[in-house]
């Protein structure tokens, strides 16, 4: 059940890397580094908790069966507005979403939506609105947040031009 | 206690939610727990190396060698090491602001800390080539670069977005959280 993956086991192996070599140049320098990064990660957990908690009930309302039928049945500029409201509000990993997009326009939906979708459930991250307020303030994620969807409605209209 | 709601909305909302979840369908709660628990696993599991190659980091780059690369006088060069960094990174999206405060306390400039934020929410180079793989070239050609254009005139235009006093409050926020 539990991966670590790839990218995991780079991590891994750079950290292990990186503190071995720090730990033989300079011990002291070392052990405050490796207090450094255990006290942002007890700042940053509290943080992480209740935000985990969206993401648990967002998983658990908005399937990939929810997204491939609404994503399949509407059309128009009604299904562009609901691919990227989907994307923007929606958490999920894009090894799941990106083959379910493949799906769907295999059987046909319209690309500008599928490709609205995607394009923000990557860029458009509602979800940590607060923690990125937390961390600078409203105005720097809303700025973040308003340029990405306004990226994703350019890809959308050049993604139309394209594809029709 | 209005202060105490206001400091965590975010999980007064999610557990509102999961009550009123509870009442219309009990496995839908027990199943978002349990998407949680999931989630919170696999970030213990990959996360704290992050953050001990963080604090690393922290001891051992000179504020010095980041003010030379991303700092103010930085340029052209700033943005693409900001570039970089964001696109060969790997983790989730939670640690990618942790990381950024560590850069502006570093005395990155703030424009390159959030084109690096932009980068990293949707430009990493594994996940490009596994969307390349999943749905075809011109799909991802088109988001990604489309984005690269947008991502990089919203870069550049933070001069005129963002107050000094905005940008003072998170490199204060950054050193904030860096002490104590």
């Amino acid at each position: 059940m539990i991966k670590i993956g790839i990218d995991g086991y780079i991590i891994y192996g750079l950290t292990l890397s990186v503190l071995t070599w720090s730990f033989f140049k300079d011990k002291e320098k070392t052990k405050k580094g490796v207090l450094k990064g255990v006290k942002t990660f007890r700042k940053v957990l509290p943080i992480i908790v209740p935000l985990f908690l969206i993401v648990g009930i967002i998983l658990t309302l908005i399937t990939p069966e929810l997204i491939y039928n609404v994503l399949g049945e509407e059309s128009g500029i009604l299904g562009y507005v609901i691919g990227l409201t989907l994307g923007s509000v929606t958490f999920m990993s894009p090894f799941v979403a990106y083959p379910l997009g493949a799906v769907l326009l295999e059987e046909g939906a319209a690309y500008p939506q599928i490709a609205g979708f995607l394009v923000t459930l990557m860029s458009v991250g509602i979800i940590y609105y607060p923690m990125e307020a937390k961390f600078f303030n409203r105005k720097a994620a809303i700025y973040r947040n308003l340029v990405s969807f306004i990226g994703a409605v350019i890809v959308v209209f050049i993604v139309l031009v394209i594809y029709s | 206690m209005k202060n105490i709601l206001m400091k965590n909305k975010t999980f007064f909302v999610a557990v509102i939610a999961l009550v009123v979840m509870a009442i219309i369908d009990v496995s839908l709660t027990y199943n978002a727990l349990g998407n949680t628990l999931n989630q919170l696993v696999s970030m213990i599991i990959i996360v704290p190396p992050i953050f001990i190659l963080m604090g690393l980091m922290d001891v051992w780059v000179p504020k010095e060698t980041v003010i030379n690369l991303m700092g103010e006088q930085s340029k052209f060069k700033g943005m693409v090491l900001a570039f970089f960094l964001g696109a060969f990174s790997a983790g989730p999206t939670v640690i990618a602001f942790p990381i950024a405060h560590l850069m502006l306390n570093k005395g990155a400039k703030y424009s390159n800390v959030l084109f690096f934020l932009f980068v990293w929410s949707s430009l990493k180079i594994p996940i490009i080539f596994y969307q390349v793989t999943a749905i075809g070239l011109y799909l991802p050609l088109i988001i990604n670069v489309t984005m690269l254009c947008v991502f990089i005139i919203a870069s550049l235009l933070t001069k005129i977005v963002f107050k000094n006093k905005d940008i003072s409050l998170y490199k204060e926020k950054a050193h904030n959280m860096s002490q104590k």
